[in-house]
């Protein structure tokens, strides 16, 4: 996989490389909006991380000049500015994720990740029906089980469980989470995503059932397939 | 010449000379409007009616001429010719001149075309105007005394002269006098203008009282210069707000980094050395974004954002959101939604500063607590029936970054309320303390009348209605 780091900063473009490197990915670092272009142009990449504020070339001229090019590549918009007018109008240039610094670097990972995995399967398949190892999800009559034992969730416990269920094995944030479940732009920063996912945990792993629901300290959550472990 | 011009530009760039000229000049053109219509009314008229009557009796004379024997009308020509005080009729043929005049003079126009002459009486030269009538054996002139009507037309010049020359001296010192009354006013703006510039935000610039447009002008400019020391006072506190409250988790910060570094060589570094870290610069960061957000909905004024928002599922995502925690300490969350819950705004910001009011209940509402959130026609109350809050700092808990001292060793930021508040007065509204016996009441109103919506709708429909 091969990434477009696009940051003017020194230090955070380092540790990006650095970070990105470490997780697999193929870096390459652009440090002003020319160059951004160019390689994104000539390269062949599969993600994009664009810095908003850059020299030369505005980060949204960019993306802008890149999807008129008939680039439909993910791009993650990195931004310090963090109003929700500045997100709406990065998102509507064409980006399709936007994280505002400072931002941790599993948050971006986890973004990385989502928009990857979207993007390789463009249409995601509308399944009637969700599987995670032994944990089983039928969407149209809302029944979820586990080992053929029904779990009985309450509404927003069953759409995170939904969530994590359509990101098996990935690191999926808070902020995530919560955008996805209650779509309110906003980070409520307090633990109400953690108890609430407490909860769901209790139930999917209740009993002698072994963990499916793993807490990556300072991060968020994975939904892991119990039977692959 | 060139200097000239300079000193006339100069003076021009000042109102009041370029006030003074064009309200001279006006009042220039508006006598001079006067007198022309009245020289035409009083002149002018007797002018006309004495050429009409001079007509009138050219066409009789010709009229007798036509009926009468040619010695009759002579006979009656030199009777009239003696009768008529105010008129010169005269009368030439080829022998001889009979009448006023001694002889008819030929170079005057045909009537009705009345021409100047002058006449002839003792020493005197004294101004005809007549016109004269070619009939078939002699020429006949008829004409009347000018005058009276030329000293009169004298007079009237000069008596405009006069009145004009008056006009530019009044106009000239009204001018300047109305001017100089206008620059008076306006110095103030200006003076004001210079002591704010000096940096004391709270001059203001007098108003007369009188209610006219500078006073209005006044009252704007203040209203503004309020505005402005607001956010002046708003920035300034924020920074020293930053300065000292920050200071004090970044001092904590520091101090863990230095002896997580001078101790190395004993311990190295590990991940539970770094977590309290990064936990510590997560929180610096959020109270950092938070005041930057709360800076932003003060001065922000585009609401494009906003829409028709239903506070009810607001109310019950926020409760949603909020149960598992509430139930932990053993409080229970009611609902009353009977009224209305539709509102006009910005549904991410309503469903924060509901969710963080009743986040604010249910932290400080202490367990077993009941909280009741209400929804009313324009936002919403969450009652609690905690400790409640002494009235003497019900004003203190909306300033940023206060914690009430009940409250310190509760994790928090003291940005909660101040966000609720801003954003209650992002929508126009605003929020409200009260105590209860025992408890809080925290109410939100997202606008302040509920009339002016009330009414707008009932527009609406009435339109809809004739569509």
């Amino acid at each position: 996989m091969r990434i477009l780091v696009v940051e003017d900063d020194q230090v955070t473009q380092s540790f990006l490389k650095k970070g990105l490197t470490e997780q697999g990915y193929h870096v390459v670092v652009a440090s002003d909006g020319q160059d951004a272009l160019f390689q994104a142009l000539e390269g062949d990449f599969q993600l994009i991380i664009l810095d908003r504020m850059l020299p030369k070339l505005d980060g949204l001229t960019v993306l802008n000049t890149l999807r008129s090019a008939g680039r439909t590549l993910p791009v993650l918009i990195l931004s310090a500015l963090d109003s929700v007018d500045d997100r709406v109008k990065g998102l509507r240039e064409g980006g399709d994720d936007y994280l505002v610094k400072p931002f941790a670097f599993a948050e971006l990972l986890a973004r990385i990740e989502i928009l990857l995995k979207r993007s390789s399967h463009q249409q995601p398949a509308e399944h009637s029906a969700l599987t995670v190892g032994d944990l089983s999800m039928n969407l149209i009559t809302r029944e979820v089980s586990r080992q053929g034992r029904p779990i009985t969730l309450q509404p927003k416990e069953f759409q995170l469980l939904r969530y994590l269920m359509e990101h098996p094995g990935q690191v999926v944030t808070r902020t995530l989470l919560f955008e996805a479940v209650w779509h309110y732009d906003f980070d409520p920063q307090t633990n109400v995503i953690d108890v609430h996912v407490a909860r769901l945990r209790k139930k999917v792993e209740s009993d002698d059932l072994a963990p499916i629901l793993e807490t990556i300290r300072g991060v968020g959550y994975r939904l892991v397939d119990s039977s692959v472990r | 010449m060139a200097s000239a011009i300079d000193w006339w530009t100069a003076r021009f760039a000042s109102f009041a000379w370029r006030f003074t000229v064009l309200f001279t000049g006006i009042l220039l053109l508006l006598i001079s409007a006067i007198i022309f219509v009245l020289y035409q009314l009083s002149i002018g008229e007797i002018s006309r009616s004495k050429q009409q009557q001079l007509n009138l009796i050219a066409q009789q004379q010709q009229l007798l001429a036509e009926q009468l024997q040619y010695s009759e009308f002579l006979q009656q020509l030199s009777l009239q010719a003696e009768q008529s005080r105010d008129w010169i009729i005269a009368y030439q043929d080829s022998q001889a001149a009979l009448g006023d005049l001694s002889r008819v003079p030929n170079h005057l126009q045909g009537c009705p075309d009345v021409s100047s002459f002058l006449v002839a009486q003792g020493d005197d030269l004294r101004v005809y105007s007549g016109c004269i009538v070619t009939l078939a054996q002699g020429t006949l002139l008829v004409a009347f005394d000018e005058e009276d009507l030329y000293f009169l037309q004298q007079r009237f010049i000069n008596a405009s002269l006069v009145s004009l020359l008056l006009t530019i001296i009044l106009g000239a010192f009204s001018g300047r006098y109305l001017s100089k009354q206008l620059l008076r006013r306006i110095k103030r703006f200006n003076q004001t203008a210079a002591v704010v510039q000096g940096g004391n935000w709270s001059a203001r610039v007098p108003s007369t009282g009188r209610g006219d447009e500078f006073d209005l002008l006044a009252s704007n400019i203040n209203r503004m210069l309020t505005q402005l020391e607001h956010s002046f006072q708003a920035v300034s506190g924020v920074t020293d707000a930053i300065a000292h409250d920050l200071r004090t988790p970044l001092g904590r910060l520091r101090l863990a980094l230095e002896s997580a570094i001078t101790q190395t060589p004993q311990e190295p570094i590990t991940a539970a050395t770094l977590e309290p870290m990064l936990k510590e610069l997560d929180d610096i960061l959020h109270t950092f974004s938070s005041m930057l957000e709360l800076s932003r909905l003060e001065h922000k004024q585009a609401r494009s954002s906003f829409q028709e928002v239903d506070l009810q599922q607001i109310a019950d995502d926020a409760i949603e959101l909020l149960q598992p925690i509430a139930q932990d300490r053993q409080q229970s969350i009611l609902l009353d939604a009977s009224g209305v819950t539709t509102i006009e705004g910005d549904r991410s910001l309503v469903f924060r500063a509901l969710f963080n009011t009743l986040e604010n209940a249910s932290k400080y509402g202490g367990d077993g607590a009941t909280l009741k959130l209400s929804l009313t026609a324009t936002g919403f109350t969450v009652a609690d029936n905690g400790p409640g809050i002494a009235t003497e700092f019900h004003d203190k808990v909306f300033q940023r970054l206060y914690r009430l001292e009940s409250s310190r060793t509760t994790p928090g930021y003291g940005l909660g309320l101040p966000l609720v508040k801003a954003i209650a007065e992002f929508h126009g509204g605003d929020v409200e303390l009260s105590n209860l016996s025992p408890g809080l009441a925290v109410t939100v109103r997202f606008r302040k009348d509920r009339s002016i919506s009330a009414n707008g709708r009932e527009t609406v429909g009435t339109t809809a209605a004739f569509d």
